[in-house]
């Protein structure tokens, strides 16, 4: 069998895949900390646990995300923007457009016919219109990430939220509060607003179907809000935040045939 | 005036850690003094061993060529674009010195007039100027530049308050008829005030001989890029990129150029038969200036499997593509011609930049283009549209634009594009 270890910033993902390339055999997640590649392997021995297998079994092990390179018992790294299109591709095989919104980034990516990687485009510096935003978004009106999702979908008219600055969002929020606005109108707002940055980021002819994954995927409410920006339907990955991880299992599983 | 730095007033800034010795900013210098040069042509026999290790020292170099020209009565004048003939200021035997600032500590104290919002080339050359810790800027008589980008333009009224500068106009619309008279007036204009400033007479035969001396460096210069074109290049981007000055035709650069061309020599077909073919994916690199101290995008692309075998920016094949017309009846309009082709993203249109781009794709058998934006470059910003559309629908090959600033936060996030990026040109290869 394989192995994908996600080690994004937010989260630590691992996929186990066995030797069909079709089968998951087991699969877990932990938040990202201060030492990372001692979270991985715990997590990673925790998945073999429960797939009940030993190391031994594991042929090739793929390491993915912003900290691909801090996991010691990965063989190789591939990065995310590949790891997800390979991933999403095996789930939605007729995928064309994957969108991914993580802890840190949001990316783009068109694929060709055959799934390949065709061009990628990703948020720049700053952690405008990722996961990290909405967590500041949540924390500032005394939401869990959980409740942003039922929270929009009670607004009537969403506030426009003009700056995408994580820094400077939370002040416009400030003056949103002060000025007597519902939290379910800026919850709204701040997901119109991070669907806008990414269909500047897809151009108005993104290929359906376009899917949806990553962490972000799991908050009810931003695909509706990636629906309407980009005029056409959005699709939510099964396994949004493993993707990346399965995409690695799937990649290990392709190097190893190929030696 | 004349004020010229010797090693010992540059020492005096080594305690301050925003301006290294030997105004190591502009670039890393090296630690050791080199033997003395002969001023004349012809016996300049530089004692670095490599050509590598010479141009290590290229700020060290320039700042002892322009101390002895300073000394011997000679003229500096600050350059600030390729745009500049440098043959015009040459043959007013005076020196030009590329002023251009690739200094991240610099951009701090930029901004203490200028906005956030500003491409660092323009911060970091600004940063210089008021701090006073570019050597070449400090014992210039003069500095030339010219209404290129609305931020340099605007920068230069600052920086013209406390020194010499004089604003050549550039004319924006390449094709149109009346461009060129304009520009050749614009050079000449330039000719009398040089001759003014400076008390001499710039005559035809002194501007032709600047001209041969000038196309005789970017002749080897040419030939050292297109040792790139070869399967497997002997150099790396990287490199070659080193293998430059901030004052052109200095002897002993000259003679160094000549020594990389003997040293280093492409892989014929047949050494490499049996060999496996090589790992790295051959990236033609476009957009803004790579300058001294700001070539961070470029190791970061070579350290992740990319050979950068074409640069076609400022600092790369752009001002070294087309010699001056050595032959014309008149110099100053050969001057004009070659210069004004320069295809920069401020012309409007400049659809000579996607021809050259078109042409050096296929010359250096590029897989991909990384087209490099300096944040707030709005010129280049705007037009990489046009050179997505090139490489993706003409050339056929995956394109990656980059826009970062000369801060190095952004290092590990411009790494996972880049490999992204190889990884789709390998998928490719592979389908």
């Amino acid at each position: 069998m394989y192995a994908g270890i996600d080690a994004g910033s937010r989260a630590i993902k691992v996929v186990l895949i066995g030797d069909d390339g079709f089968e998951i055999i087991a699969q877990g997640q932990v938040d990202q900390g201060v030492e990372q590649d001692q979270l991985a392997c715990r997590l990673f021995e925790q998945v073999l646990a429960d797939g009940g297998v030993c190391r031994s079994d594991v042929r090739r092990i793929v390491a993915t995300g912003y900290g691909r390179n801090a996991i010691p018992m990965a063989d190789t790294t591939i990065t995310e923007i590949t790891c997800h299109a390979v991933g999403v591709r095996h789930l939605v095989p007729d995928v064309m457009t994957v969108i991914d919104i993580g802890g840190q980034d949001s990316k783009l990516m068109r694929l060709d016919r055959n799934g390949k990687v065709r061009d990628f485009a990703m948020n720049d510096r700053c952690a405008a219109g990722t996961g990290r935003f909405l967590e500041v978004v949540a924390d500032q009106l005394g939401l869990s990430l959980g409740d942003l999702g039922p929270m929009a979908a009670l607004s009537r008219s969403p506030a426009a939220i003009s700056s995408m600055c994580v820094v400077f969002a939370e002040t416009e929020i400030i003056g949103l509060l002060a000025g007597g606005r519902a939290r379910e109108d800026i919850v709204a707002g701040v997901q119109t607003a991070i669907a806008s940055r990414i269909v500047a980021m897809a151009g108005r002819n993104a290929e359906s179907p376009i899917v949806f994954t990553g962490g972000v995927a799991r908050i009810s409410g931003m695909e509706t809000a990636l629906q309407t920006a980009l005029g056409r339907p959005v699709a939510i990955s099964p396994e949004p935040q493993m993707t990346g991880a399965l995409g690695a299992a799937l990649l290990a599983r392709r190097q190893h045939d190929s030696y | 005036m004349g004020n010229c730095f010797d090693s010992k007033d540059i020492k005096i800034n080594a305690s301050d850690p925003c301006h290294p010795p030997q105004c190591g900013a502009l670039g890393p210098g090296r630690a050791s003094v080199p033997a003395r040069q002969r001023a004349s042509c012809g016996d300049a026999r530089p004692t670095a061993d490599s050509p590598p290790a010479w141009f290590e020292g290229m700020i060290r170099n320039c700042l002892q060529y322009a101390c002895e020209a300073k000394a011997k009565g000679r003229h500096i004048v600050g350059i600030l674009c390729e745009y500049t003939p440098r043959e015009l200021i040459m043959a007013a035997d005076a020196v030009p010195v590329c002023l251009c600032g690739g200094s991240a500590e610099m951009i701090g104290p930029a901004q203490e007039h200028l906005p956030a919002n500003l491409c660092p080339l323009i911060k970091s050359t600004y940063g210089y100027h008021v701090q006073k810790a570019n050597p070449f800027l400090e014992m210039a008589d003069m500095v030339v530049a010219e209404t290129t980008c609305d931020g340099k333009k605007k920068m230069y009224e600052l920086m013209a308050e406390t020194r010499p500068m004089y604003v050549l106009e550039l004319p924006q619309k390449p094709n149109d008829a009346d461009a060129m008279a304009h520009w050749v007036r614009e050079l000449r204009k330039l000719k009398t005030r040089l001759e003014k400033a400076f008390g001499v007479t710039i005559t035809d035969e002194k501007m032709r001989q600047a001209i041969r001396t000038m196309n005789r460096e970017r002749a080897l210069r040419r030939q050292l890029a297109e040792l790139m074109k070869s399967d497997r290049p002997p150099l790396t981007g990287r490199q070659l990129l080193q293998f430059k000055s901030n004052i052109s035709c200095i002897c002993a650069d000259v003679a160094q150029y000549r020594r990389a061309l003997e040293l280093y020599k492409p892989v014929s077909a047949e050494e490499s038969v049996g060999q496996a073919p090589p790992y790295q994916i051959r990236v033609l690199m476009t957009g803004v200036p790579v300058v001294h101290g700001a070539e961070r995008v470029v190791e970061i692309i070579e350290s992740h499997g990319g050979l950068v075998v074409c640069m076609d920016n400022c600092t790369g094949l752009k001002p070294i593509l087309e010699d001056v017309d050595e032959t014309a009846a008149d110099p100053m309009v050969a001057l004009a011609e070659k210069y004004f082709r320069l295809p920069c993203s401020v012309m409007t249109k400049n659809s000579r930049r996607l021809d050259v781009l078109t042409e050096l794709a296929r010359q250096y058998q590029a897989q991909c283009v990384i087209d490099l934006v300096w944040q707030a470059c709005l010129t280049y910003d705007v037009e990489s549209y046009f050179v997505k559309r090139l490489a993706e629908t003409d050339l056929g090959i995956p394109y990656l634009r980059i826009e970062t600033d000369y801060s190095p936060s952004d290092s590990a996030r411009i790494a996972m594009r880049v490999e992204a990026l190889f990884e789709t040109v390998r998928q490719r290869a592979s389908a």
